[in-house]
């Protein structure tokens, strides 16, 4: 076969994003083998695994593991290659487009294993099972009077499922995603062994667990850093230009003048910056030298200046009122008087975590990202603008800077981190108002499609891929990386059981 | 009798759409069709970028047995009475030509749907709860309870007369037949499907290369004659194209239910049975239907499990579902839209542009003739009056949909 065709034939054949179901051929054989660990096969509880957050892919697994220990999920991998029966592994199931969804064969739950192992203060340390949710996570670490470096803002999603995706939060400029601060795993690869990594130890295995979503093993238990907890004090500008938004964003990134940094749109013409810090010290030096420099107005002065606006085009009512109700729902949501004190915000994981579900909840959720460096970020955004209002009347745009590690390089190869990022990669996710309405899910692929084509023609990533990524990874990546982490993946995992279909 | 979780009655495109879905979750599903697969279908077998991206998508990559030479088309060329060609490429480059015989059945088998072959839908009855469907296999009567059912069956679909029975009667019909012609000589470009604006050739007439020969089509309203359509048609390729075609060797013909998709008359279905595919009246502006059967079927999948997992009537959710698909189609036929969006799937307005003023006169005149063709069909009104409401809606009216 010429060379040319059969890597046309590679590139179109892992464009199947929506993948074929595992018939279930040897199953019963399976199930017999697996002598201590307990398969659920009964349909209610299936059933309970049926699609994930984003609500448009359903699939229904032969069988359900709830993930007990490294031990019990070891063997489950063992008797899955020599059965070649698909393993899927689920942490709070906050995929949105079917990668934590099994489409036939074993669905792994890993809230099984959900405790706080241990935390160190003095090094700055928590050990956790991966399985649990950074709202848990929290818990414990509030107690001591401490925090994680970074989190998703949904805290219902997994510490597990978080490290091998990504993971980005308002302060990702500074810290960096959330998989960064992992400094250990323990991982039970696709063929069974258990294995502690890390920098120091096992360091291949660490940088392809890490980002490499879940194709190089179950990450079962996870080190992480962490830091002081620290209330903090809020900050609003507002914008009726993107462009201008995201350039003061990335000057103050840029700079390092707040401690936590991001946008969220309510459209494309009223555009929240939001500039946090840690301490006094850091708000009166933002104050002294970059205050004046930020071009963004506040809360008054941008309602004056909208309310004209509005005013004089009558055709654009409807947008006004929707802008006032939209602020009049949510801006109390970050104003609550039992998570303030003394002006500052005490716990901004339960108040952004709440307002998430809250605001950006829905049955049907889909939130495709382009994540670029630097300089092409805001010719993505405003590109990416263009195709939501295309297809939705509201929706939400959400941009954060994410620190990259040079000493992390490794990890980032084929990963959400654009290859062409230095010092800082940039994130946008772009988020319909679903609210209670019902699309077909070829009307959220043809979106989801329309962004991600903007990504293969600027050279961007994705930041939080999955079901897509099977789809663009080679245009994304090209042949010859892929190719290499496939043969890397075959080598691991032999009969290519774990997390099928979500990459290769 | 076989008890299934969803029964789908035609192994089409649409058909394979709707099976994955269900098959994806886990619903038993049967798949009936009266012919023995794979089996033969007329068609064009020209798909559009959006089509040929589903079937990546939900099926992988087409294999050589299903697509025709050439094995992919760049785009439509239009022609006119004034003889200025109008050549568009698809955005996003070539896309298949497809075999229906062989692609259906490919896309049939890669659902994971058990397909009953030799099978003929007989009629059925909805009980609220579950549905009866008789059918005949290989001239034995067999029957099946499905909790839903897909009609999938095409423009004469069965299933849809089965539940409204006059709706035949409340539509006007069309005949499309193609002549398959060796070729003498033939200057129209084999990358292109050619599509003619000419009312004295007939409502929808079209060429295009396939497998060495060159087909001649021809539509027009149901009780005019094939032979003569397709006499002029030819002698009118010699007269003004200088094609020269030896006699044609085979034919084939069917009706076509062309006309909803204009003014919004969609049939969806009653209670647990959902109409889909080109039985819904689905069909793109150059009368592909290939991608809205693609789309709607997976549309009417996806209600299906959407029904069962929200316990709301699968009526409800499939025209909740479907109303996307209902926008991209109806679109294609709105002046409004076509003036000022791009509704198409290659770029009529930039080929236009590309024209000297004279001669976008001149398209534009010849355009305006050919529609005064279908004049008697009083649908300018109905469209008028759709363009008008879509300024200020972000779809169109569910009421019309029956």
């Amino acid at each position: 076969m010429p060379r040319s065709q059969s890597t046309s034939e590679r590139s179109t054949s892992s464009q199947q994003t929506n993948p074929s179901r595992w018939q279930g051929a040897g199953w019963p054989a399976f199930v017999s083998s697996l002598k201590d660990v307990a398969v659920i096969e009964d349909a209610p509880m299936r059933g309970t695994f049926a699609t994930d957050a984003g609500g448009t892919s359903y699939g229904m697994p032969h069988g359900v593991v709830i993930a007990r220990s490294a031990a019990q999920i070891s063997a489950l991998l063992k008797a899955a290659q020599a059965h070649r029966v698909p393993v899927t592994v689920r942490g709070g199931g906050l995929t949105t487009e079917g990668e934590s969804v099994a489409f036939g064969g074993v669905l792994l739950d890993m809230t099984g294993m959900s405790k706080c192992l241990f935390i160190d203060p003095q090094k700055l340390e928590v050990r956790v099972e991966a399985g649990i949710f950074w709202a848990s996570l929290a818990e414990h670490l509030r107690r001591q009077g401490m925090d994680y470096l970074s989190a998703p803002l949904n805290l219902t999603s997994s510490v597990g499922g978080t490290l091998g995706v990504g993971g980005i939060d308002v302060n990702s400029a500074r810290f960096g995603c959330s998989a960064d601060q992992a400094l250990a795993l323990q991982v039970v690869t696709p063929t069974g062994e258990i294995v502690e990594c890390s920098d120091e130890a096992n360091p291949e295995l660490f940088r392809r667990v890490i980002l490499g979503y879940g194709q190089f093993g179950v990450i079962t238990e996870a080190t992480l850093r962490i830091r002081r907890y620290t209330p903090i004090r809020m900050r609003y500008y507002y914008y009726a230009s993107l462009r201008t938004a995201i350039e003061d964003l990335q000057m103050l990134d840029r700079e390092q003048a707040a401690d936590y940094t991001g946008i969220l749109t309510m459209m494309d013409a009223a555009i929240n910056l939001l500039v946090a810090f840690d301490s006094g010290e850091r708000e009166a030096a933002f104050d002294a030298k970059w205050h004046s420099r930020v071009r963004g107005m506040g809360e008054a002065a941008f309602s004056a200046r909208a309310f004209l606006s509005y005013l004089v085009r009558p055709w654009r009512w409807g947008e006004a009122l929707f802008l006032r109700d939209r602020k009049r729902q949510l801006f109390p949501e970050f104003r609550r008087p039992e998570h303030t004190r003394d002006g500052k915000m005490e716990d901004r994981s339960v108040v952004f975590s709440r307002a998430v579900w809250k605001f950006w909840g829905g049955r049907q959720m889909v939130i495709p990202d382009l994540a670029t460096s630097s300089a092409k970020f805001a010719e993505a955004v405003e590109r990416g603008n263009a195709v939501c209002k295309r297809f939705f009347p509201r929706y939400t745009l959400y941009c954060v800077g994410i620190r990259l590690r040079e000493e992390h390089r490794p990890h980032y190869e084929m990963s959400c981190i654009p290859p062409d990022a230095a010092g800082w990669a940039y994130g946008c996710e772009f988020e319909p108002m679903i609210g209670d309405g019902t699309w077909s899910r070829d009307h959220l692929q043809s979106f989801k499609n329309a962004i991600y084509d903007i990504g293969v023609e600027m050279g961007a990533s994705y930041y939080r891929f999955g079901g897509m990524m099977k789809g663009y990874v080679r245009r994304v990546f090209g042949d010859p990386l892929v190719d290499r982490h496939l043969a890397m993946k075959r080598a691991a995992d032999p009969a290519m059981i774990l997390n099928r279909d979500v990459i290769f | 009798m076989r008890t299934v979780d969803t029964l789908i009655v035609g192994a089409s495109l649409a058909g394979a759409a709707a099976a994955k879905r269900n098959v994806d979750a886990g619903l038993e599903t049967v798949i009936l069709e009266r012919k023995e697969l794979p089996r033969h279908k007329i068609c064009s077998g020209i798909l559009s970028p959006r089509g040929h991206r589903f079937l990546i998508e939900n099926f992988g990559p087409l294999p050589r047995e299903a697509l025709h030479e050439p094995t992919s088309c760049r785009g439509v060329t239009f022609h006119f009475p004034c003889l200025i060609p109008l050549s568009m490429d698809f955005f996003g480059g070539p896309t298949p030509h497809l075999h229906r015989r062989y692609s259906d059945h490919w896309a049939i088998k890669r659902s994971g749907a058990e397909v009953h072959d030799r099978t003929s839908f007989v009629g059925l009855e909805d009980h609220g709860d579950h549905v009866i469907v008789h059918a005949r296999q290989s001239g034995n009567p067999v029957t099946y309870k499905a909790r839903q059912v897909i009609g999938a069956d095409g423009p004469s679909s069965l299933v849809i007369r089965s539940i409204y029975p006059d709706y035949p009667k409340q539509i006007p019909w069309f005949f499309v037949g193609q002549k398959f012609h060796d070729i003498v000589d033939c200057p129209l470009d084999p990358q292109y499907f050619h599509f003619w604006f000419h009312p004295q050739l007939g409502h929808y007439t079209w060429s295009h290369a396939r497998d060495g020969r060159q087909i001649v089509g021809v539509g027009f309203k149901r009780g005019d004659n094939f032979e003569a359509r397709h006499r002029q048609v030819k002698q009118y390729l010699e007269d003004k194209h200088q094609v020269r075609l030896a006699r044609h060797e085979d034919e084939e013909g069917c009706a076509e239910n062309f006309g909803p998709s204009l003014v919004n008359r969609y049939v969806f279905g009653k209670g647990n049975v959902l109409i889909t595919g080109q039985a819904t009246g689905f069909l793109n502006m150059i009368g592909e239907g290939m991608s809205c059967a693609l789309h709607s079927g997976a549309i009417a999948g996806e209600a299906v499990v959407e029904a069962r997992l929200r316990g709301r009537p699968v009526q409800e959710m499939y025209r909740r579902m479907i109303a996307s698909e209902v926008r991209r189609t109806t679109d294609q036929w709105n002046p409004l839209k076509i003036a000022f969006g791009k509704p198409h799937e290659a770029d009529f307005p930039q080929a236009l542009m590309k024209l000297s003023w004279r001669e976008r006169g001149l398209v534009l005149r010849d355009m305006w003739n050919f529609l005064l063709l279908y004049k008697e069909f009083k649908w300018g009104r109905q469209i008028a009056a759709l363009a008008g409401q879509r300024l200020f809606s972000a779809g169109y009216s569910a009421q019309r949909w029956l």
